[in-house]
């Protein structure tokens, strides 16, 4: 792709201000028109085969006619430059819109490639503000530029950071990060995990959306022997929606990368659209390792992570997630990416040294079950439920079949709850939940003993306590 | 608003011993005795209750004046409406008897249901913003609700009963004490 802008081509990647307004690639409308195009084309291929257009295609012509000069006329308009310390986007043909992003609000840039984008080396760059909704992006630019955009602004944003700590656009996300976090965070750009690509297959493969597919496949099969297609026809849909979702989550998750920047880790993978993520580990409040039995024979994981601001996630829906920052892997290899997001801004460097060894492994936290007696309440799963309060980290276990473990800092809890049902009480038992912003996370001690509930309670109110004044002794140093 | 309602029929503690012995010890405060919300909440629920009682026997009457009924249906359904009211009445005393919070230096404690017993504890530092309502059934008794919200969805910290005055004077304290402690996310 050639630069599409007169901008000053030769500048240096990072310090020099972009600031002459500079406008979107000018492929834009066509990128966003592409789907129109292709319905065009699909819908009237016996007509254009002909050599005319049938009433689809004309209407489909004509929608296309308006929506090119739309485009191409907003794309006109579109421009955006650095201005002090703020990105400037204006946008708007009729009614014009300026938008004003402080780049010290910035807690993430995402690059987005929807597949036509991808055809024509096109993405879509995604600021993430401290708000949690995404409120501005920049779509499309060439790979290359918006890279190099992200990176410009990333830089930016660490030294306006680094230049006025006090400033109030770190009070309203909580404390900054300590200084030299952004130094001492390895080398930019170092991937620490990359899924193999016949992992995520037998991965996809042996999943309980498999063996639904089997089973179905199967009853249809029978039915259609016995009574012909008549009977199966109403099943078809189904059977396809749930290829439709392998092949989904085959394709979102192809190529999935973890690397480290200097902004966080950061997530690539997709086929046909490329996403890249980056998690800004200030944020991080938690994470869980997911572990189906049918991935148990090798042994592997995957693990989710819960973000503040990003909402609640995780594969309800069926479909991949933004939480997700390892759809699959070897257990030791879930295992650390985990150590890393929840030792977060306390990694290694100078900060680390008088604070003491932040100590986040899960699996070093013994987890014991609760009372035999919870199996009238938990007849499948007691054994397998656990709670455990290391010095850092609270854990919860939970899941006979799908075994998860649930992972928060003492310092991100946010409230704590002690709840007991009538039954609990006949049983002297009783659940206690450590509240975490909405996310996969949710770490919940069921089913203890009621006096062991409230020594649990208790002492992670204490710790809970303590992990947040040294948080902010070390955020005001 | 000091006054130290000790538990009702559920509890069992007395104010001022705090040692746990019994499976109900679970909801004790961490030290010194719950602030018990006001009583005018009882009084409010139950003139709700009572309201709606009445006006379901009025109709039960209406209905069997105007449409000839079974004298046993009309019969049982009052003894129904009147057992109901009866029974939430109890239900309404021993849950406002429950709910009790308690101020600390860091956290708020609040506890309630006399069925489904809850603990909260909410730091001071996690607080994001405090309301306070007052319906105009509310405010005819004198009683506000305070409502607290932290960045988790799941907090589910509320007061309902506080008088007037103290909710608005427990609002601006957790405001203060959570601006003064501030721990964001």
């Amino acid at each position: 792709m050639s630069e599409p802008t007169r901008g000053p081509a030769d500048q240096p990647d990072t310090g020099g201000p972009t600031r002459a307004p500079r406008r979107l690639s000018p492929l834009t409308p066509l990128v966003r028109g592409g789907i129109l195009l292709l319905a065009m084309v699909a819908t009237s291929w016996d007509d254009l085969l002909a050599g005319r257009l049938g009433p689809v295609g004309l209407t489909l012509l004509g929608v296309l006619v308006v929506g090119g000069v739309i485009g191409y006329a907003s794309w006109l308009r579109t421009k955006y430059w650095i201005e002090a310390d703020e990105l400037r986007i204006d946008t708007g043909v009729i009614s014009h819109q300026s938008r004003q992003i402080r780049i010290d609000r910035l807690q993430g840039i995402d690059i987005v490639q929807p597949f036509v984008a991808r055809l024509f080396g096109l993405a879509e760059l995604r600021m993430d503000t401290a708000g949690g909704d995404r409120e501005g992006s920049l779509a499309f630019l060439p790979l290359a530029e918006a890279q190099r955009l992200r990176q410009t602004l990333l830089a930016k944003r660490d030294a306006v950071r680094r230049a006025d700590p006090t400033d109030d656009g770190s009070r309203a996300e909580g404390p900054s990060p300590p200084r030299g976090w952004s130094r001492d965070w390895a080398p930019p750009d170092h991937d620490i995990a990359v899924l193999g690509l016949r992992t995520l297959v037998l991965s996809v493969v042996f999943s309980p959306t498999t063996v639904a597919l089997l089973v179905g496949g199967a009853f249809f099969g029978w039915i259609f022997a016995h009574n012909g297609v008549v009977m199966v026809a109403p099943g078809l849909p189904v059977v396809a929606g749930f290829v439709l979702l392998q092949v989904r989550r085959l394709s979102a998750y192809y190529g999935f990368t973890v690397s480290r920047t200097s902004a966080g880790l950061q997530v690539r993978r997709g086929l046909l659209e490329r996403s890249s993520q980056t998690i800004a580990l200030a944020r991080v409040q938690g994470v869980v390792i997911t572990e189906p039995w049918m991935w148990r024979p090798w042994g592997w994981a995957r693990l989710d992570v819960s973000i503040a601001g990003y909402g609640s996630g995780g594969e309800s829906e069926g479909g991949p997630s933004a939480s997700t920052v390892m759809p699959v892997a070897a257990r030791v290899v879930v295992l650390r990416l985990a150590q890393d997001l929840l030792r977060g801004e306390d990694a290694g460097g100078d900060d680390g040294d008088d604070d003491g060894k932040v100590e986040v492994d899960p699996d070093v936290v013994r987890t014991s079950p609760p009372p035999d007696r919870a199996r009238w309440l938990e007849p499948v799963g007691r054994r397998f439920l656990g709670a455990g309060l290391g010095a850092d980290v609270a854990v919860a276990r939970e899941g006979r079949f799908t075994r998860r473990t649930h992972v928060v800092r003492h310092a991100r809890v946010q409230s704590l709850r002690l709840a007991q049902g009538p039954l609990q009480r006949a049983l002297g038992l009783a659940d206690v939940h450590l509240d975490s912003p909405p996310g996969p996370v949710h770490v919940r001690f069921r089913h203890r003993a009621a006096d062991d509930a409230r020594v649990l309670l208790d002492q992670e109110q204490l710790l809970a306590r303590a992990a947040r004044s040294a948080r902010a002794v070390r955020a005001a140093r | 608003m000091r006054s130290r309602v000790p538990v009702g029929s559920g509890g069992g503690y007395a104010p001022g011993t705090v040692e746990p012995a019994s499976v109900d010890d679970v909801f004790t405060p961490p030290e010194g005795a719950w602030e018990r919300v006001s009583p005018a909440l009882s009084r409010l629920r139950r003139t709700l209750l009572a309201g709606v009682g009445l006006v379901m026997l009025a109709v039960l009457v209406l209905v069997s004046l105007l449409v000839p009924l079974p004298g046993l249906l009309v019969a049982g359904a009052g003894v129904t409406v009147v057992a109901v009211v009866v029974l939430g009445w109890v239900a309404v005393g021993r849950s406002v008897r429950r709910w009790g919070y308690l101020e600390r230096d860091q956290d708020l404690y609040i506890t309630r249901g006399a069925w489904f017993r809850r603990l909260v504890v909410v730091p001071y530092g996690r607080m994001q913003y405090v309301d306070v309502q007052a319906g105009p059934l509310d405010r005819a008794f004198g009683i506000a609700e305070i409502r607290l919200h932290t960045a988790s969805p799941g907090t589910s910290a509320h007061l309902p009963g506080l008088p007037a005055a103290e909710a608005a004077r427990l609002r601006d304290r957790l405001t203060s004490l959570g601006e003064a402690q501030a721990a964001g996310l």
